[in-house]
């Protein structure tokens, strides 16, 4: 059986206690806690696994204790290109451990894998189970005026009789950013505020002369409490559409993963044609995502020309999306069992003909952008994300391709209909955010390739399942998707009452941002925001503010301190004097 | 200079929009339009509503039964045009929805005439859904003694009719002691 190999090769080191298979490829070993650390590394670093997502979750309701679930896919490690495991042994391997509620404590895994830290620091925020030994165990979710010892995702955390207050606003504690050694380094603040897309964030960039030596960042300003909010009050019905507001851009791939998490853990059959439609779904989102990328890319290094030519090669998309979702954005299209919008004959011809003209035109404005030497000198050498630490910390999607590594989940877990199509990999050397974009234009390319193919070889019959599967309480299973960022894992445990038990999300960037910080190293500050947007998210203003007053020809600079005494205080004005 | 000559021919890519009407796709996904003439008040759009943008309930007299809808919460998924029976509420192809200062005027309702019980005389349902029922009888092909005997069924209200079956049941029951 699958994942077998593994499970032999952990047996001569570990006691697995139990194993646990559904659907076939994911395996669940369950191990002793003291184990845990050591069942992880060799999983990920002799075996070849790459982690996931980490699952923390409040089963004291079932059988009184909190219990983690580490999963990892196996791939192979991929640092050379026979480094990789063939197809059939590629699974899921879950580590799950019990952790008694009268001693919330585990040995932290960041010591031996890097990648596991923010899952870590998560788990204390959400469910304040400690890991012995984490190395950074800052709070990373809740706010800083957040109460001590409230933990959101405990089951008993929303009985309002336990509920503390929050600090009060000028009690607030300040977070501590990680300030390297040494003298003559100057902070640039960059954020809180996003100018472009996605979440805000705050970012410390540590800097000699206008060189970044190292990098902090505080994130997390927008937890709206999803999974929270999914456990209490929905139903499946209504969570497809609440795991599309995930993201903005790539709320399609959310929503099919949560969905498809749902379906797997009771073994559900989505008709063929089904599968298809969700397959170009993904894939014109990948579309739209990209050029938005490849746009902003552009113009944050000011090209402005090539950045408003490829937003208009990317209305093509929108209209596609149209034709077959109804919106200019895939919403609302994915129920479990199917889809709820079927694609006709006129629908078909008038995406291929779209589809033609994206493809002319976007190699037209690559092939210009490509012979614009400033631009290509500025994408060039920055950035760089080295390959051993995009392996130490698991990074996804085209981040982790344009650093050689050929890591994709539609070619490693196939799912859906990619079976039947083929497609490449792609993926380039380097690192920098040059080999990032080219991954990017060269992915559009495979993207319009593969919906040309599901038009192609589209399955007739229904679109939706017949409504015959029962939902199992405590069945659980992990959905893996490849949104244009990298993969989506969602990973849900089926609960009585047609509800769900426990609903994990990781997007993600969630696995790229923390290596973000070796990537600013050694790059200027004006390169800054091309890195933080070539990983996909944005860029924001200074979080610092000079008042000039022309009259008086005097200036002033207001740091964030000052304006956040003056913001809670009221008193004594920062600007009186001038 | 490329881009510059791609400029050139490809000309203008913007739309005149604000100052001529924009068209949209055929399925096109637009706010929901409601017809009160259609609608019969099942309550079915009520139910569906993942966002509960559409709510279903009775006034605070409770003699009325009053549909809103608030734009501000949609999504635009069409599960409401969808499960409407009567296809009174259907997407149409608006999607201009923004609105200046008041965010009332976001929302939309309709008050519907309810029926009376004809046994407690207590409101339990719409006119309406009672005469689209009576309509449907017809339309099955039964004698009019039939329909007539359904009419009087569906003009109870579920307190009344739970009473009543009651009572058949325990006249059965007695029947059955007495032999």
């Amino acid at each position: 059986m699958k994942g077998d190999i593994f499970i032999n090769k952990l047996k001569e080191k570990i006691t697995i206690k139990d194993i646990y298979r559904m659907p076939e490829e994911q395996i669940t070993i369950t191990v002793d806690r003291s184990d845990l650390p050591e069942t992880v590394r060799m999983l990920y670093y002799d075996m070849g696994g790459w982690l996931v997502t980490m699952i923390p979750n409040d089963e004291r309701p079932l059988n009184g204790n909190f219990v983690l679930y580490y999963t990892l896919s196996m791939e192979g490690g991929k640092m050379s290109p026979d480094d990789e495991l063939p197809a059939e042994d590629k699974c899921w391997m879950t580590v799950k451990v019990y952790i008694p509620a009268n001693d919330p404590t585990y040995p932290s895994v960041t010591r031996l894998v890097p990648a596991a830290v923010w899952y870590e620091r998560e788990a204390y925020d959400m469910l304040g189970v400690v890991a012995e030994g984490l190395p950074d165990p800052r709070r990373l979710v809740v706010s800083d005026d957040w109460p001590d010892g409230l933990y959101p995702m405990r089951k008993d955390s929303m009985e309002y009789n336990f509920r503390p207050d929050p600090y009060a606003h000028e009690d607030e504690p300040d977070y501590k950013f990680n300030h390297p050694e040494g003298g003559g380094l100057v902070d640039v603040p960059l954020g809180p505020l996003h100018i472009t897309s996605d979440e805000p964030g705050h970012f410390r960039l540590y800097c000699e002369g206008d060189q970044i030596i190292d990098a902090d960042y505080r994130l997390f300003y927008q937890h709206r409490g999803m999974e929270k909010l999914a456990e209490n009050r929905m139903n499946y019905d209504q969570m497809g559409y609440l795991a599309e507001r995930v993201c903005g851009i790539c709320g399609y791939a959310h929503a099919t993963a949560c969905i498809e998490a749902a379906e797997r853990a009771v073994d559900m059959e989505v008709p063929r044609r089904a599968q298809a439609l969700r397959i170009i779904n993904q894939e014109i989102e990948r579309l739209h995502s990209h050029m938005l990328n490849i746009g902003l890319a552009c113009e944050v290094t000011g090209n402005i020309n090539a950045f408003m030519h490829i937003f208009r090669i990317r209305e093509f998309s929108m209209e596609l999306a149209q034709l077959i979702s109804g919106g200019r954005k895939t919403y609302g299209n994915v129920v479990v069992g199917g889809m709820r919008r079927d694609i006709n004959g006129k629908g078909i011809k008038r995406g291929l003909e779209l589809l033609e003209t994206m493809e002319t035109q976007l190699r037209e404005v690559w092939d210009a952008v490509m012979d614009d030497e400033s631009q290509v000198d500025r994408w060039k050498g920055v950035g760089i994300l080295d390959k051993q630490v995009a392996r130490d910390f698991s990074a996804v999607g085209p981040n982790v391709r344009g650093s050689g590594i050929k890591r994709d989940t539609r070619y490693d877990h196939p799912y859906d209909f990619h079976d039947e199509i083929d497609f490449e990999v792609c993926y380039e050397e380097g690192g920098d955010v040059f080999a990032r974009e080219t991954v990017r234009y060269r992915e559009l390319l495979q993207s319009i390739s593969i919906i040309r193919q599901c038009f192609e070889l589209m399955p007739t019959g229904d679109i939706v399942a017949p409504q015959n599967k029962i939902i199992v309480p405590q069945a659980y299973a992990l959905a893996n998707n490849e949104a244009p960022r990298g993969e989506n894992i969602h990973w849900i445990m089926h609960g009585g009452a047609q509800k769900v038990y426990r609903w994990r999300c990781r997007a993600a960037t969630y696995n790229n941002w923390p290596s973000l910080r070796f990537q600013f190293r050694n790059n200027t500050i004006a390169d800054a925001a091309l890195i933080v947007c070539s990983m996909d998210p944005c860029y924001s203003c200074t979080d610092r503010v000079t008042v000039v007053d022309v009259k008086s020809k005097k200036s002033k600079i207001l740091t964030h301190s000052d304006l956040k005494r003056y913001s809670q205080t009221l008193k004594n004005s920062p600007l009186r004097g001038m | 200079m490329k881009l510059l000559d791609m400029t050139r021919k490809y000309g203008n890519a913007t739309y005149e929009y604000p100052f001529a009407p924009y068209d949209v796709a055929d399925g096109f996904r637009g706010k929901p339009e409601y017809d009160y003439d259609k609608c019969i008040g099942c309550t079915a759009c009520g139910v569906a509503c993942p966002s509960n943008a559409i709510n279903v309930e009775l006034n605070e007299a409770k003699d009325k039964l009053v549909w809103k809808f608030d734009c501000g919460r949609c999504i635009y998924c069409g599960r409401c045009d969808e499960v409407c029976p009567t296809n009174a509420v259907m997407l149409g192809s608006n999607f201009e929805t923004a609105v200046r200062f008041n965010k009332e005027d976001l929302t939309e309702s309709a008050e519907l005439e309810l029926e009376c019980c004809q046994n407690c005389g207590k409101k339990f349902t719409t006119k309406r859904l009672i005469a689209y029922c009576i309509e449907n009888f017809k339309k099955v092909g039964w004698s009019e003694s039939v329909i007539q005997e359904k009419t009087k069924y569906i003009k109870t209200c579920p307190v009344c009719k739970k009473a009543d079956s009651v009572e058949l049941v325990s006249k059965h029951f007695s029947k059955g002691v007495k032999k």
